[in-house]
């Protein structure tokens, strides 16, 4: 596992359409291409066809019209069960075999393919370290484990023999919201590790913007309106279909994109608790602050002093002897997103939030006016169907996902 | 066919067809104690397997019944009346009428306690009493499952009469055993014969009594087990 | 009462009894498959089968009697015949227990239709055809005394001899050893189950164990 040679996972469809007897179009003439390594997220209402275009790729479908190319050969070629050895394939109810123990559940393509027994079992505990699974379990029956240990399993069985390719059919839709968050986080993790290309379908735009690296959102019948990073997807939406379904709050959403690495932050409003309490209420006076942010020896915030209250105090007092209010929320400078500054300030009594570093040490505060001017060097968010130019770098704030070629699929 | 000429060769001697022994006798004679037998079966296995599936008490022994009952043999049952009763109405009527209670018990119960639990709830929520309940809904319901607990009463009973003549009594299986004490296989034959045409014409008897007693609706939806 | 011949008619009942439904199990499996497979085959021949098993098993014996004599054949034929009404909807319904993810998840990790068959919807259906066999061995071990009136051997001698001699006593050995016979089997059948699926989960509450429903009534397995 680890690094593999680039380019054996990229999935185009060419024209594909599909339709049943009777007239129903599910796919319509969809043209698409899933670059190697990264996850596309497939994402729609009931009935869009997503689920179809996903399991056209490994032929449990097959297309009326047009072709699929997987690894630049089309897969019409290979014949369906050998195409599939090479392919994971995770669905919703898991589908674990019930008469297999664990391991033998994991390592199910890897018998099938020609491994020995013991190398085949080596091969699904170390799948099972691999997505958080108690080596115990290993010798259990599916009906012993819970819903979300059957999904990990499912997933561990898709990646024993090292496709190149996942494929995930609403993998997480059956377990409850803590649980799947769990599991978002764990694909997101792994991917980080494996650089699998992943196609995934689900019908919830949260978790297709929390794990896709390149989202398509279907229209009803099987057409596609837009395929894009979800940062892009957010910041310019193709039409008012799109916006309508990415849902209320999009702007909000689209901070998560900014790094908060772009703020600029006030440090001359943060004191030290040593400082003489007639010195701070100085500070306070020539800044124009009405309050500071005291630290400890250590740099870390110990909480809000009123300038009020610092002057009454007697000569030798620091700072630090003064009534301190909670400082609130802190938000990380190097790793999180203006949102989460955002929400730290608003939830923060003194309307500022603290910004820290790794180690937990005051970096400086943020105010509404120092957020208001890094939102708008992010750049404005276009409305529907006017993807200006100027949506894409996020100026300042340079940690964002790296800008990928926009494109509007067939509309 | 061997058996078949085995079978007219004795059929075609007109002899057989007269007199007290006569094929037409005997099968009068098998019809009989089969009704006979179902309709006491039925009468009691029927109302008690409604009382049990309605009521839920007693479903253990019914469920149990069900898989006892098929280790008894039938031969075993037919043998020990007969040697401790005595040959009498009572023996041959007994072990057909306790053989023939078993499958319509179950099956009804079955069929009643088979009824979904929202039907018996609508039923409740339009004031209907327990009585009417069941006559117009849980029986109703049910009534695939009854018929096809008479229809299997009734094959039962047919073979256990049809055996009983071992124990003395008349009918189809007179010819079978007779025969067979004889060495006259043509007789065994012929008897066999009439008893497999009887079968049949039961199973066909109850096609018909399903379509008539049981809604349209509901045979469908049997029919996709 | 002679003791000396129970052992031996014992044996005689156990054979009766266990190959008939060997038998049936051995063409059940494939008919099974295929109207499992073929849904238009399936009603036919469960009607064909349900016709077979209203016969009167007696009859049945007698009509093979020019053909297989007064064999254990003649008796073996007909109880496999009926067994065939329990074992093949036993089967279809084995195979269709098997949960669609399942059966999607092994088509799409890249199982042909017959490894499939074999490696997953075959094991799966396991306990439910065993549920079968154990209805019909019941079923053949008591029909197969009646093969005692064409002078096939079995416990049901005890049944006759002691019927013909008056002896009570010997009837009710007779019928208690067919219906310990029957016992015991069930019982190996439940443990041969055990070994075979150890992945079920432990039951909490067993109403039936698993009787086939339509169109095979509850005490199903062939007619006296």
């Amino acid at each position: 596992m680890g690094a593999r040679p680039e380019g054996h996972g990229v999935i185009t469809f060419e024209g594909v359409t599909k339709r049943y007897p009777g007239g129903t179009v599910a796919v319509d003439d969809l043209n698409l291409e899933v670059p190697d390594g990264q996850t596309m997220v497939l994402v729609g209402p009931s009935g869009c066809g997503k689920t179809t275009t996903l399991r056209m790729i490994n032929r449990l479908i097959d297309p009326s019209s047009g072709r699929i190319l997987l690894d630049g050969q089309d897969i019409q070629q290979s014949d369906p069960p050998t195409l599939r050895r090479g392919i994971g394939y995770v669905i919703q109810q898991a589908g674990l075999f019930p008469h297999r123990t664990i391991e033998d559940n994991i390592g199910t393509v890897p018998l099938l393919i020609g491994w020995g027994k013991s190398k085949a079992r080596d091969r699904a505990r170390e799948l099972m370290r691999l997505v958080g699974l108690d080596d115990s379990l290993a010798r259990r029956y599916p009906y012993q484990l819970s819903g979300g240990q059957q999904q990990r399993v499912g997933v561990a069985r898709a990646l024993a023999a090292d496709p190149p390719v996942l494929l995930m059919d609403e993998p997480f839709s059956a377990v409850d919201p803590i649980v799947r968050a769990t599991l978002q986080d764990e694909l997101l993790r792994l991917q980080a590790e494996l650089h699998k290309t992943i196609v995934l379908v689900t019908h919830d735009v949260e978790e297709a913007i929390k794990v896709g690296d390149q989202v398509a959102i279907f229209r009803p019948h099987g057409r596609v309106a837009q395929v894009d990073s979800p940062e892009r997807l957010l910041t310019a939406p193709a039409d008012s279909y799109v916006e309508s379904f990415l849902g209320f709050d999009r702007g909000i959403r689209r901070l998560s994109f900014l790094a908060a690495s772009g703020l600029s932050l006030d440090d001359t409003a943060v004191i030290s608790a040593s400082l003489p309490a007639w010195e701070a209420a100085e500070q306070a006076r020539r800044t124009g602050e009405p309050w500071l942010l005291v630290t400890g020896a250590d740099q870390k915030p110990r909480g809000w002093v009123a300038a009020d209250e610092l002057r009454p105090l007697p000569r030798e007092a620091t700072a630090g002897d003064a009534q301190l209010r909670p400082y609130g929320h802190t938000f990380g400078v190097s790793t999180d997103s203006l949102r989460a500054a955002l929400d730290a300030t608003l939830l923060s009594p003194a309307g500022r939030a603290v910004g820290v570093d790794d180690q937990g040490r005051v970096v400086g505060v943020t105010s509404y006016e120092r957020l208001g001017a890094a939102v708008e060097a992010g750049g404005p968010a276009a409305g529907p169907a006017g993807a200006a130019g100027a949506a894409g770098e996020a100026g300042e704030a340079g940690a964002a996902p790296a800008a990928e070629a926009s494109h509007t699929g067939t509309a | 066919m061997r058996f078949l000429s085995y079978a007219w060769d004795w059929l075609k001697v007109p002899a057989q067809w007269h007199g007290s022994g006569g094929i037409p006798v005997r099968i009068l004679e098998q019809l009989y104690y089969t009704g006979l037998s179902l309709l006491i079966a039925a009468l009691i296995a029927i109302p008690l397997g409604i009382l049990i599936g309605h009521t839920g008490r007693g479903a253990v022994l019914v469920v149990n019944l069900a898989n006892a009952w098929r280790a008894i043999p039938t031969l075993g049952l037919l043998t020990l009346l007969a040697v401790t009763l005595g040959f009498s109405a009572l023996a041959w009527l007994i072990p057909l009428v306790v053989l023939g209670i078993p499958p319509i018990l179950v099956n009804t119960y079955e069929g009643i306690a088979g009824v979904e639990p929202e039907l018996k709830d609508a039923a409740r929520g339009m004031g209907m009493t327990s009585w009417q309940q069941v006559r117009k809904v849980e029986v109703p319901v049910a009534m695939p499952l009854i018929v096809l607990g008479l229809r299997t009463g009734a094959i039962f009973v047919v073979a256990t009469a049809t055996i009983a003549a071992y124990i003395g009594l008349g009918g189809l299986g007179r010819y079978i055993i007779d025969g067979l004490a004889t060495d006259n296989y043509g007789e065994v034959a012929g008897g066999a014969l009439f008893v497999v045409l009887l079968a049949l014409a039961v199973q066909a008897i109850f096609v018909g009594v399903r379509r008539l007693a049981v809604p349209a609706g509901l045979r469908q939806q049997a029919r996709q087990t | 009462m002679d003791w000396q011949q129970v052992p031996t008619l014992v044996w005689e009942s156990a054979k009766l009894g266990i190959l008939p439904a060997l038998f049936g199990l051995i063409i059940s499996v494939p008919l099974g498959i295929l109207c499992a497979r073929w849904k238009w085959f399936y009603p036919p021949v469960l009607s064909g089968a349900s016709v077979l098993y209203a016969i009167p098993s007696l009859a049945l014996f007698v009509v093979l009697i020019p053909y297989t004599g007064l064999t254990d054949t003649t008796v073996i034929i007909p109880l496999t015949l009926f067994s065939l009404c329990v074992l093949i909807p036993n089967v279809v319904d084995g195979l269709r227990s098997v949960p669609e993810p399942v059966r999607q998840a092994a088509t799409a990790m890249g199982f042909g239709q017959w490894r499939r068959l074999a490696q997953v919807e075959l094991p799966i259906s396991v306990p439910i055809v065993i549920a079968g066999l154990r209805v019909a061995v019941v079923s053949s071990i008591s029909l197969a005394t009646l093969g005692q009136l064409i002078g096939v051997s079995s416990l049901g001698y005890l049944l006759i001899d002691g019927y013909q001699r008056a002896f009570l006593t010997e009837i009710l050995v007779g019928g208690g050893l067919i219906i310990a016979l029957a016992v015991v089997c069930d019982l190996l059948l439940v443990l041969v189950r055990r070994m075979l699926t150890p992945w079920r989960p432990p039951r909490r509450r067993r109403e039936q164990p698993e009787a086939v429903g339509d169109p095979v009534p509850a005490l199903a397995g062939g007619t006296p």
